[in-house]
């Protein structure tokens, strides 16, 4: 059993200098002609900018550098990795670590040091092999056409070669409630734990109780998980999103914090942690997970000025203006070009001298943040525009604060947490009722329009009916209604005349949207059989 | 008295002796592309001996944390054969310098439910172990059983010494010291095999002088 490596492009991520020869000798003894070695995460993630791989082979630990896992997330983040290249953790640790701090991100697979040709062989002919098996589906999901991928999976299981039949399944079951077909895939899982009592398998159980509102049959699944696996992440992530999804943010809380400690180097998770313990209160568990959230940052294009922000006002709300001017000088320090971090600076600024009673140095402190502001056009993270237009109201410029809080709740109408945070901002520094009522004017306005489509279809004037709601989807890209309205209009179209191949991707383009955005199944499927049948 | 838990304080250097002994591999290796044809017996012993470390400390970090409850296998269905194929693989460096020869066999469609990771670790040790104990060879297999699909180690060497045949491995780790035989591998296999379950039946070992060979014979049986 031998591959051939001729035909691939090759990257080596490793610190040390033997060790990359090492493997460059292997690999070259396997035929590869082209690889390209990095010493650091840096240097790999220019490397894949340049260059497709088709294989990544990183080191975890690089020294006083990001971790492997690291570079995988930002390689990702920075979508550098093709569906088709594998990606391989080297390491000299035991899995169980690395698995637990990976959460988002997983590599294909893992390799333990030191390595030998024909365990790099065997496994790299494994991988490939896999990947080719699967390239069918997985080109499919990256392109968002998931009925067609679950076709192809079906196809797949069908064939009956045994081949991957628990994966395969496994896919199966999760497309299925992608598309929001809860009960066929309860049906799937319960099949697969028929068989074998299965964590996975049984985790699906739990998602599709949660996706069915049997809230207590989800939470009841995930502590059991947990129980009988103490360090299945998954668990631990649903049962936040649980108790997220019902407002408990106390026990969402709690086994998000137990998850942390049990893998303290997940990125994802402190930050989460970070921002729900400041939520509820919790400012010491929420300094700890900022401190980390920075750490972790550091090295990685996550890194970002709202982190520092998030703890220097952990510091204001427990009164010790002098950390958080600490921190705010570390911002300073930390990004000292970036618009963004001034403006946060300059808010924070403002906020440390009012505590401190020096009304003075805050309003100058809020000018600046106020000129600064200026400048963005809109262009800001939500949060901190929202944060603005608080700045704005307490400093008596309630024409600036309205507007930021019309266009915030407009553009973020569909978005149900952050409209909460509106909501609750405006409660307590406005009036209650203010932001309740701008967003039900927005929502009347939308319905309104919709319904005006819908008029204009039932008449026949299709072809106005399409221009509104493609304003609306303009205006709206989340929205349920309009994308649905959109779908049947371009479906009814295309049926009465010779369906346009590029109308058919269109039309199939929306109906993506429409499950990614959590449509029925009982609606979307129908359309799908529609499209299907053209 | 100290500040923190003893069990802790040897975790953590456990650690530490583990990432030292990772860099002492990573040389030992580089080390052997000196020689191109004719390798040193002494490299032999010294992969042998790192191997064998590595693997007692990997083992003895994941039974203390399954001693915190911290522990849990991941579990899923893999190829027999492709497990063999990585036992066989890591093996390889160690084979090639010596003159034990290791033969798998295994039919190539079957299917087992376990952690692979732990399941090969745990397996390698023993059959590094083997290596170490046989004459001239060492059979590594896999078959379906009833419920069970066992893997089985054989050698042709002098067998299992008295104290390691029992049919209770959580006596072992409390086994002589002074011959060597601590039988830790067994009995984190042991203790492993017993992660899997499926309905009543849930996974064992057994050791006995079986061997088709004449020598040693372990079985691991994972429902």
């Amino acid at each position: 059993m031998t591959i051939n490596l001729k035909s691939k492009k090759i990257l080596i991520i490793e610190d040390n200098p033997s060790m990359r020869e090492t493997l460059i000798h292997i690999l070259g003894s396997l035929g590869a002609r082209f690889i390209v070695a990095a010493e650091t995460g840096v240097n790999a993630i220019t490397a894949m900018k340049i260059d497709n791989f088709d294989v990544v082979l990183c080191d975890y630990n690089l020294l006083g550098d990001k971790t492997g896992q690291q570079v995988l997330d930002d390689a990702k983040y920075l979508k550098l990795l093709p569906l088709s290249t594998i990606f391989i953790m080297v390491t000299g640790e035991n899995r169980q670590e690395l698995v637990l701090s990976a959460i988002d991100n997983k590599p294909d697979d893992y390799l333990i040091k030191p390595i030998s040709r024909e365990q790099l062989s065997s496994r790299l002919e494994r991988s490939i092999a896999r990947k080719n098996y699967l390239a069918d589906i997985e080109n499919e999901i990256a392109n968002g056409n998931l009925y067609q991928a679950l076709t192809n999976c079906k196809q797949l299981l069908d064939s009956d070669d045994n081949k991957m039949r628990l994966h395969l399944l496994k896919i199966q079951a999760e497309l299925t409630i992608k598309i929001g077909d809860f009960k066929s895939a309860g049906q799937i899982y319960e099949n697969i734990l028929y068989e074998r009592e299965l964590p996975w398998a049984r985790l699906g159980l739990g998602i599709v109780a949660f996706s069915l509102d049997d809230v207590e049959q989800a939470i009841q699944t995930f502590k059991d998980l947990i129980l009988q696996y103490p360090a299945m992440m998954d668990a631990y992530d649903w049962l936040v999103k649980v108790y997220e999804s019902q407002g408990n943010d106390d026990h969402a809380l709690f086994s998000l914090n137990s998850a942390v400690t049990l893998s303290p180097m997940s990125f994802s998770r402190q930050k989460k942690l970070a921002t729900l313990a400041d939520k509820t209160e919790n400012y010491a568990i929420a300094k700890k997970a900022y401190k980390a959230v920075i750490k972790l940052g550091n090295n990685s294009i996550r890194k970002s000025p709202a982190d520092y922000a998030g703890l220097a006002n952990v510091y204001l709300k427990e009164k010790a203006p002098d950390e958080a001017q600490k921190i705010v000088n570390q911002l300073s320090l930390e990004f000292h070009n970036d618009p963004e971090a001034k403006l946060r600076s300059a808010l924070l600024e403002s906020e440390i001298h009012l505590t401190k009673g020096d009304k003075e140095l805050a309003q100058q402190a809020y000018e600046k943040a106020s000129f600064l502001n200026k400048k963005f056009n809109k262009k800001l993270p939500k949060e901190l525009r929202l944060n603005m237009a608080k700045h704005f109201y307490i400093n008596g410029n309630k024409s600036a604060c309205d507007e930021i809080i019309n266009d915030l709740i407009k553009t973020n109408i569909d978005d149900k947490f952050f409209i909460k945070d509106i909501v609750r901002l405006c409660d307590t520094i406005i009036c209650k009722n203010h932001a309740i009522k701008l967003i039900n004017n927005i929502r009347k306005e939308f319905a309104d329009m919709n319904n005006h489509g819908v008029n204009l279809f039932a008449k026949g004037d299709t072809k106005e009916a399409f221009d509104i709601f493609a304003e609306a989807i303009a205006e709206r890209p989340d929205n349920q209604a309009a994308i649905l309205n959109m779908t049947r209009i371009m479906i009814h179209d295309l049926k009465k005349s010779i369906p346009d191949p590029e109308k058919i991707i269109k039309a199939q383009s929306y109906i993506n949207k429409a499950i990614e955005i959590g449509l029925p199944y009982s609606q979307v499927s129908q359309l799908q059989i529609e499209l299907d049948n053209l | 008295m100290l500040p923190i838990e003893f069990s802790a304080l040897l975790a953590s250097s456990i650690h530490d002796i583990k990432n030292s002994l990772g860099a002492l591999r990573a040389l030992l290796a580089q080390l052997e592309n000196f020689y191109i044809d004719q390798k040193p017996t002494e490299l032999k012993h010294l992969n042998f001996e790192a191997n064998r470390m590595n693997n007692s400390l990997m083992q003895l970090l994941i039974l203390y944390k399954i001693d915190l409850s911290q522990f849990s296998p991941t579990i899923d269905e893999h190829r027999a054969g492709e497990i063999l194929e990585d036992i066989a693989a890591q093996q390889s460096t160690l084979l090639s310098l010596g003159n034990v020869q290791l033969i798998t066999q295994c039919d190539n469609e079957l299917l087992c439910y376990c952690d692979n990771t732990l399941i090969s670790s745990a397996l390698c040790t023993l059959v590094n172990n083997a290596q170490r104990y046989c004459l001239t060879k060492v059979l590594l297999s896999a078959t379906q059983e009833g419920d069970y699909v066992v893997f089985c180690i054989e050698d042709d060497g002098y067998g299992y010494p008295e104290n390691l045949i029992s049919s209770d491995y959580k006596q072992l780790p409390q086994m002589d010291l002074s011959t060597g035989n601590t039988g830790l591998g067994l009995f984190f296999t042991d203790t492993i095999a017993k992660f899997h379950v499926q309905g009543e039946k849930s996974g064992f070992i057994t050791t006995d002088n079986n061997s088709q060979f004449g020598g040693a014979r372990f079985k691991l049986y994972l429902p």
